[in-house]
């Protein structure tokens, strides 16, 4: 009996290479990079981005076209801090895209409202081009951020684009005095902005990506202003290795992030936050 | 209907031997005492006189299917090599009903083509012939017949009767062992009663699965994660507990290296730590919950059968010997 | 944690020195043992001291010093001191240094039954040694390898992470991970004090896979439950002051500290 060598030519965990056509460091620990990888991807998706000794990270993805990829990563770990270390020219490993999108096409016709509090502006951004893209088939567009502060605030060209196409709002946590940057906004909480001016709830939908006391206050205050649970759509993002429901690792009380997240309707996880 | 033939117990060695000129022969044996202590986990054989079938093993058949440092692939620089994995064709015998489905929900979640299929457990899978053994006894921690489980899903099934062994015939892949083997075999009809298909004396018997409405339940906590050393050993024996991560070798150039795979167990702290060094799951009830949710009930909510396949290894192996089953035959 | 940059000199390569002090520099010699890749080692970093493979003696900035052994007197606390502020990064290397282990037996033994271990031969006089204690105790490092001997394997990796730029995480997880993965039984269940549960792994369960239970060379982890560990101690008859023993073998001063801690200090106080 002989023993068989087998090659596995096909992989899912095989990434492809993509070169960074274009990068821009966004605040003292973000940057967005520009890749020119051609896959289709929808908003609220994300890719696996990944440095050969160093390991792998989930990104999301911030931007939608077809012909490209953007991706605002902030460091925290290994492989996010050599990531930002790369420039124009340079190339990485990526694989994807992975899971559940925002489901753009369901909401034609409805009013939108998107909060997003610090990084996790980052893949509210697809959404918002996505928008950008099919204009007529949305109705009023309302965009909520919230920074820490002026310092930390994300995509300034886009905003300036944003300011004169969308209703939008931005608060910061704080503003140093006097402050050095340039900045247009509010001080305070990105909920008090919300509480003040979101209204009515007839056909309209929200998305909210931030940090999780962001997201739970948020919820809160539109859940006491009438909206239905149905109504809101929420990011939750755990650790993940495979991207593709068998790591196990990124399960929230049974659901998969990978598969069945990133963008999760509010009613699916209420219960279960921080499991 | 499948077919029947009878193994005479004394043409049982003949049997092994036979088959083990054309496959590795996989099998439970008794451990060699400094290692395991009198206890029996699946090793590769040569001499059918090691096979130990007294006692449910140790240890569980998952490692050969997902190579605890199973290679991704390599790479140098940015260039990615494929990597090569080495076979043989191979038989794992005396596969007990619990191990059987074990691999079952592997496959499940490895062989699912809707989210990627994956070539690595695909490719080991494709090399294995699956013979099970009956039990007639169940062992002191096994529940299994409080779970749903199929009893269908083998290459060759053994019934133990008497001075015989029944052999059922599940898939093609068996019928070919029974073709090498065919010296040693008469075929027959009906030779099994409802009886002799069941499972007697089991240790345990689990109330019921449907533990959605005890998620709240202090027991949780006060009589299982309470007592629980965290230390991730009912994972790595749990036949069905295929939860990993992904690490990246280097040698010294730095460049070239490899991407491996490599078991993580839920019930240990960094399970859950991501960059920046939160923990989601800092709770050991939380941990402890999730362990115990996947089995009966995340699982099933996806893929419609229970994870858990009542083997009860992870009490049998469990430093404290934490017993969920009766924590929840407790709960109201 | 701290921010790791690339040490780096005008080669390229960090300057690294191996350094030890009381101990019985097997922990050194465990880098040594690395036989297939040492070189690759040596040429990987610029050693500028290592007086087991080299006579040459270094008194600049260093890079990496790894320091091997317990701090046991003043001399061994100025010479770390010394190391400590010649060196970018100092990696304490082993056991002794990491937990203090066996010289800080001494911490918790009776003084007078301390003096006929000693001085079985019946000396005449009794040299004055202060309580040994790891480096830890006397200087801020910035990355631990326990182990006695410390893995060879986890040497390099933290070898290769640091050349990398890569923020080092030592093994986090119990012994028993390892022990369960290399198809061990359980040596708890034959009623000995086996530390596994609480003990950092990544030492391949090697005691354990060859039937001897583990003493926690390796330091508690992080996640280390002491209170379930010593109610099954109980409940399998084996009572606290035999388990603390056990435990004060190694990593006696880091198991002290966390004793202290939960309790009331309840099982700290056991001697």
């Amino acid at each position: 009996m002989t023993t068989k060598q087998q090659l596995i030519s096909e992989s899912p965990y095989k990434p492809v290479l993509a070169k960074i056509t274009e990068y821009v460091r966004e605040t003292h620990d973000s940057f967005t990079i520009k890749l020119d990888w051609k896959i289709h991807h929808q908003p609220g998706q994300f890719v696996f981005c990944s440095l050969p000794g160093i390991g792998e990270a989930p990104i999301s993805i911030c931007s939608h076209s077809d012909e490209y990829i953007e991706l605002n990563i902030r460091e925290v770990g290994n492989v996010t801090k050599k990531l930002g270390q790369l420039k124009v020219g340079d190339e990485l490993l990526v694989r994807g895209p992975y899971g559940r999108a925002y489901p753009m096409r369901d909401f034609e016709g409805n009013n939108i409202i998107i909060i997003g509090g610090g990084c996790g502006v980052a893949p509210l951004k697809g959404s918002i081009e996505f928008i950008e893209q099919y204009r007529n088939k949305f109705r009023d567009v309302s965009l909520f951020f919230g920074f820490r502060t002026p310092d930390d605030t994300l995509f300034r060209k886009r905003m300036d684009v944003w300011k004169e196409k969308f209703n939008m709002h931005v608060s910061f946590d704080k503003v140093a005095e006097p402050s050095k940057a340039c900045y247009d906004g509010s001080q305070g909480f990105v909920t008090q902005k919300v509480n003040e001016l979101v209204g009515d709830n007839t056909n309209t939908v929200v998305f909210i990506c931030g940090p999780p006391i962001m997201i739970e206050k948020t919820s809160e205050i539109l859940l006491n202003k009438g909206f239905k649970e149905e109504q809101i759509f929420v990011s939750a993002e755990r650790l993940m290795y495979c991207g593709m429901g068998k790591c196990g690792r990124c399960m929230i009380h049974g659901r998969y992030t990978c598969l069945d997240g990133a963008v999760f309707r509010y009613d699916e996880l209420k219960d279960y936050k921080d499991d | 209907m499948s077919q029947q033939y009878v193994l005479k117990k004394e043409n049982f060695n003949n049997f092994v031997e036979k088959v083990m000129a054309d496959y590795d022969f996989i099998a439970p044996v008794k451990a060699k005492k400094n290692i395991l202590r009198s206890k029996s986990l699946y090793q590769k054989i040569s001499n059918p006189e090691d096979i130990f079938l007294d006692d449910h093993s140790y240890h569980t058949v998952k490692g050969f299917f997902n190579d605890p440092r199973e290679k991704l692939f390599d790479f140098d620089g940015n260039k990615i090599i494929n990597p090569v994995i080495e076979l043989r064709q191979r038989v794992f015998f005396g596969l007990r009903k619990c191990d059987l489905n074990g691999i079952w929900h592997q496959d499940m979640v490895f062989l699912d083509n809707k989210h990627q299929c994956d070539p690595f457990y695909k490719a080991r899978r494709d090399v294995s012939v699956l013979i099970g053994l009956h039990c007639n006894n169940g062992f002191e921690h096994c529940f299994c017949n409080s779970l749903d489980l199929r009893s269908d899903f083998h290459d060759l099934m053994f019934f133990d009767k008497n001075n015989d062994f029944i052999i059922e015939v599940g898939s093609d892949k068996g019928r070919k062992i029974i073709e090498i083997a065919s010296d040693f075999l008469e075929q027959g009809d009906n030779l099994l009663t409802e009886e002799d298909r069941k499972i007697k004396n089991m240790g345990h018997e689990l109330k019921t699965t449907n533990i959605k409405k005890f998620y709240h339940h202090e027991d949780w906590k006060t009589k299982g994660a309470d007592k629980c050393l965290a230390c991730g050993a009912c994972n790595m024996l749990c036949p069905n507990c295929h939860c990993f991560t992904i690490e990246d070798d280097v040698d010294f150039s730095l460049k070239k290296g490899t991407r491996i795979r490599k078991p993580a167990p839920c019930q240990l702290k960094h399970f859950t730590r991501v960059a920046g060094d939160h923990i989601f799951r800092q709770d050991k009830t939380a941990r402890f919950k999730h362990r115990i949710y996947h089995q009966l009930q995340y699982f099933q909510d996806r893929h419609d059968v229970q994870f858990c396949t009542g083997c009860g290894r992870c009490i049998a192996g469990c430093p404290a010997r934490i017993d969920w089953i009766e924590i929840i035959n407790n709960m109201e | 944690m701290t921010e790791e940059k690339k040490e780096t000199t005008e080669t390229g390569k960090p300057k690294v020195a191996f350094h030890d002090i009381t101990g019985c520099q097997g922990c050194v010699l465990s880098v040594i043992f690395n036989e297939d890749e040492l070189l690759d080692i040596i040429n990987a970093v610029d050693i500028k001291e290592f007086r087991f493979i080299m006579g040459e003696k270094y008194d600049g900035p260093l890079d990496i010093c790894f320091i091997e052994g317990a701090v046991v007197n003043k001399e061994d606390e100025e010479m770390v001191k010394k190391l400590r502020e010649r060196s970018k990064v100092v990696v304490a290397l082993g056991a002794c240094a990491t937990h203090g282990n066996i010289p800080s037996l001494k911490n918790w033994a009776d003084p007078k039954n301390l003096e006929r271990l000693q001085y079985q031969k019946k000396h005449e006089q009794m040299i004055d040694v202060p309580n040994p204690m790891p480096i830890t105790k006397f200087i801020k490092v910035e990355y631990s390898l326990p182990g006695c001997p410390p893995d060879r394997d986890e040497i390099k990796k933290f070898v290769k992470e640091i050349l990398l730029g890569k923020q080092f995480y030592s093994y986090p997880d119990p012994v028993c991970r390892e022990c369960r993965l290399f198809e061990n039984g359980c040596l708890l269940d034959e009623g000995k004090v086996c530390l596994g549960p609480i003990t950092r792994g990544g030492c391949r369960a090697v005691c354990c896979h060859n039937g001897f239970e583990c003493y926690g060379c390796r330091g508690i982890t992080d996640d280390a439950q002491f209170e379930e560990y010593f109610k099954l101690m109980e409940e399998k008859g084996i009572d606290a002051t035999t388990v603390k023993k056990h435990m004060e073998t190694f990593a006696g001063v880091e198991i002290n500290e966390a004793l202290e801690k939960i309790q009331e200090g309840k099982w700290a106080k056991l001697h």
